[in-house]
């Protein structure tokens, strides 16, 4: 008996059959590789973390151990730029109880991009940047994670007489939308986190 | 065996994808700024192909007619998600590096093409070698533009300094046109240009 391949009922029942088979795969493949690929993300985190406050050497077999051994605390900040206990707020980062780890999200040219942004122990100096994005251009804006980008922001200056200045850099040639994110995206975390960045310079005048 | 052989040689030279078929182009203009992301763009392309053609392949005779291209999306978007997905837990790197372009392995051509062509009307291992082959080509004119994009734009191959410092000092400068998206299609159309001058029979008539 030759079934014909092209009436209604084949093409339902073998659309169902071909759909419930992909998701039931998809969704296997999906849950037992979950650990595996949030356990990366983890690392990756660390990594850009330590990176940026200057930790050398991390990577991702190492990157737990280091955490670990370098971040002395970590912790929310209320609207004063104190440290809360509530659920909600700024996080920050310290290194080595002097370098203040803070994260930053904007947008580029295709989709978000992020970074960690390390302050010394004056509130105003910078000792490291790492960025990361979702979707740039490989070789253009994608350049923003490379260590000749990343590496010109350590020792500049970030605050000034209690407010932010606007940070200057070299932006990167054929990526001006990803560089004018990346500079609206450091702008824009400075201006949130310099109540806590202020307290720096009051302490150590 | 010849024949089969010849599945693979063929797609390299004279029924290259992207400079015979001209499909794929629009990937060769996006990832081909660097070697690297080629190389990784070309592999992923070209292990698709090569399976969504043997999988295509094996399901032909069952596939309804009118729905055979809802279906070849189906096997495409699924092997793509199952490769991004494995990417993302044992070669995360990789994956960063290749970020966007991962999705954009479901639109290309190339895959649909081959489905559509060859997979559809031939059996699963030549379906598959077929696919590897077609996977390999584009592969191939990838790797080709991404070597005089990164060599002449940034002056590195690999993220590696080729250029010595003293070329720059005496006046040398990286040429920032070739990072541009428009250089891809101008080195794809010198690649098809010589191609056709060493091959006049891939000439179309135009004498009528």
């Amino acid at each position: 008996m030759k079934k014909d391949i092209n009436s209604n009922r084949h093409i339902f029942l073998y659309a169902t059959i071909l759909i419930v088979i992909v998701a039931v795969l998809l969704t296997i493949t999906a849950l037992w590789l979950q650990p595996f690929q949030n356990r990366n993300e983890k690392n990756e985190k660390r990594i850009n973390i330590l990176t940026a406050a200057g930790i050398p050497d991390v990577n991702a077999k190492n990157a737990a151990l280091m955490f670990e051994k370098h971040c002395t605390s970590e912790f929310l900040l209320d609207e004063n730029g104190d440290p809360t206990e509530g659920d909600e707020g700024l996080p920050v980062f310290v290194i080595d109880r002097q370098t203040s780890v803070i994260p930053m999200q904007g947008n580029g040219l295709w989709g978000p991009i992020w970074g960690y942004l390390a302050i010394a122990a004056d509130g105003k100096t910078v000792v490291g940047a790492t960025f990361g994005h979702k979707s740039e251009t490989p070789g253009l804006g994608g350049e923003i994670t490379t260590e000749k980008f990343q590496g010109q922001f350590a020792g500049k200056q970030v605050m000034g007489n209690g407010n932010p200045i606007p940070i200057e850099f070299d932006a990167i040639t054929g990526a001006t939308k990803t560089s004018n994110g990346v500079k609206e995206m450091i702008d824009n975390t400075l201006e949130k986190y310099s109540a806590y960045l202020n307290k720096f310079a009051e302490r150590g005048a | 065996m010849a024949n089969l052989k010849k599945l693979i040689i063929e797609p390299l030279r004279k029924t290259n994808p992207v400079t015979a078929l001209v499909l794929g182009i629009c990937s060769c203009l996006a990832v081909t700024a660097q070697l690297k992301p080629a190389l990784v763009m070309g592999a992923s392309v070209t292990v698709v192909t090569a399976l969504s053609n043997f999988i295509i392949s094996l399901l032909r005779k069952g596939i309804p007619n009118r729905i055979r291209i809802i279906v070849q999306l189906v096997v495409v978007a699924t092997l793509v998600i199952l490769i991004d997905q494995f990417l993302k837990a044992f070669a995360y790197d990789v994956s960063k590096q290749l970020s966007v372009y991962v999705g954009l392995i479901i639109t290309n051509c190339i895959i649909m093409g081959r489905l559509e062509a060859f997979a559809l009307s031939h059996g699963p291992w030549e379906s598959f070698l077929d696919g590897l082959g077609n996977g390999l080509g584009y592969c191939l004119i990838l790797v080709i533009v991404a070597f005089f994009r990164e060599l002449l734009g940034s002056g590195t191959l690999l993220g590696f300094q080729v250029f010595p410092q003293s070329f720059y000092e005496a006046g040398y400068q990286n040429n920032g046109l070739m990072i541009l998206p428009p250089m891809a299609l101008i080195v794809v159309g010198i690649i098809i240009w010589i191609q056709r001058t060493r091959n006049p029979e891939m000439q179309e008539n135009n004498q009528n």
